[in-house]
């Protein structure tokens, strides 16, 4: 189609008026980028159409345009705060956008909520480690003391044994020593074994001696004096205590003497005595 | 309302691209009411033709980035948003096409209504104008720029062959241009 049959067709005016069907549009759209005068022709039916209808215009309310301004002052404002996401903005990836904010926001309140639940857990448990350690510490020392008293227990029945044994041995011999003038409730026994020669001492009743006093066993041999030794009346569970053996003896007695005892028995203070044989 | 200094075209262009409001208020008195006669003309009724009008100036204000000044000028560009906007919400409001000729037919008597005076026409141009085109020249321009009816129906309503109806359409726009140049 050359330009004189363009602008004779009844194109132009179809194309202006809103006519023209795709086709057509696509058509004349290509006559006018072929030929000036059918674009020029084009845009003077355009400017005819305008001027038609540009007499039939009339003024909107007053308030429309108000409204307008307020909508797109609001606009820019929300905008400039950044809390407007203008229509373009958000059709860009409207969706994945949404995606990526909603699921980081899931996670990060999945997160604090379970710092919260460990953090609570921590507290719970370290009241409960620090509530079983106290009943773990007091079982402990409670166990410490059974097991020292079970050794004492322990200590003393071996003792007790070893006192049954001294006793039970066909060759000790016991000396009984009552009391003497003085002290006549004082009482004591020793135990005296003839084929080993060792001494024991039993105190069956002494009074506890003053602190810097201690009591002193002696033997009596051809009438004279002979030291076997200081005992200690503090462990009341021993028994025997062994003194210093002695081959022959017609006496044992015991008198108070001062702590280490004495060369020579302070006589005046024997408690008790007894004979051997 | 008239402002008292005018913008080139370009300038107006550049100042709404820079979302300047100023410019946008130039624009909005000194184009609204034909845009406004247009969204009227299509829907013929004013609640809707002013819904119409607000979202044409909304458009405008956020899309003047997708004008392409290469393809035509900026009042074509409105124009088109526009007739295209209150065409769509004529269709969406499901006229019927008795309604739409019926419209048009009402139209003779909303012209001696109140019309804005714009530069160089004035009241008696516009009825010179139409009093010199035929009922038939009017109603297929009308049908076609303000109702957005095809060919076809155009043929139907007109009982005119098809073939005919960019003729018939040629020689009531070159009838109006002629009516024009005597403004």
């Amino acid at each position: 189609m050359d330009a004189s049959r363009f602008i004779s067709s009844g194109l132009i005016e179809a194309y202006v008026s809103g006519l023209a069907t795709s086709n057509e549009v696509q058509e004349l759209e290509r006559g006018m980028k072929q030929y000036p005068e059918v674009a020029a022709a084009v845009d003077d039916c355009q400017l005819d159409m305008e001027q038609y209808v540009t007499l039939q215009a009339k003024t909107p309310p007053t308030d429309l345009k108000q409204r307008i301004f307020h909508i797109i002052i609001n606009e820019e404002a929300a905008r400039e705060s950044g809390a407007f996401s203008e229509e373009q903005a958000t059709d860009e990836f409207p969706e994945t956008k949404t995606y990526v904010n909603s699921a980081w926001r899931w996670i990060a309140a999945a997160a604090i909520i379970l710092l919260l639940g460990s953090l609570w857990y921590n507290y719970v448990f370290y009241g409960q480690a620090n509530d079983y350690k106290g009943r773990y510490e007091a079982l402990l020392s409670t166990h410490n003391t059974l097991a020292t008293q079970s050794d004492g227990y322990k200590t003393r029945i071996q003792q007790m044994e070893q006192s049954i044994d001294l006793m039970k041995n066909p060759a000790m011999k016991a000396v009984k020593m009552p009391g003497t003038k003085p002290f006549p409730s004082a009482l004591a026994t020793v135990y005296w074994n003839q084929q080993s020669k060792e001494v024991f001492v039993m105190v069956n009743n002494l009074p506890e001696p003053a602190a810097d006093k201690q009591y002193q066993l002696w033997a009596i041999v051809d009438g004279k004096p002979v030291d076997m030794g200081v005992f200690e009346m503090s462990n009341p569970h021993e028994l025997f205590q062994k003194m210093k053996s002695i081959d022959n003896a017609e006496m044992f007695a015991i008198t108070l003497e001062k702590k280490g005892g004495s060369a020579v028995p302070t006589l005046d203070q024997m408690y008790v005595a007894g004979k051997a044989s | 309302m008239e402002s008292a200094f005018t913008y080139t075209e370009s300038e107006l262009v550049q100042g709404l691209k820079a979302k300047d409001q100023k410019v946008f208020g130039y624009l909005y008195d000194r184009y609204s009411p034909a845009l406004y006669g247009v969204a009227l003309k299509v829907l013929n009724d004013e609640s809707n033709a002013n819904d119409v009008l607000q979202e044409v100036f909304l458009k405008i204000w956020r899309n003047i980035d997708r004008y392409d000044e290469s393809k035509g000028r900026l009042f074509t560009w409105m124009l088109n948003i526009t007739r295209n906007s209150a065409i769509d919400t004529l269709r969406s409001k499901a006229h019927k096409m008795d309604q739409k000729i019926q419209d048009i037919g009402d139209d003779v008597h909303l012209y001696t209504g109140n019309l804005t005076v714009l530069p160089s026409v004035d009241h008696l141009g516009l009825s010179k104008v139409l009093e010199k085109l035929t009922k038939e020249q009017r109603i297929i321009i009308d049908l076609a720029y303000y109702k957005g009816c095809t060919q076809e129906e155009i043929s139907k309503v007109l009982e005119i062959p098809l073939g005919t109806v960019k003729t018939r359409m040629r020689n009531a726009i070159i009838q109006l241009r002629n009516l024009l140049k005597l403004v």
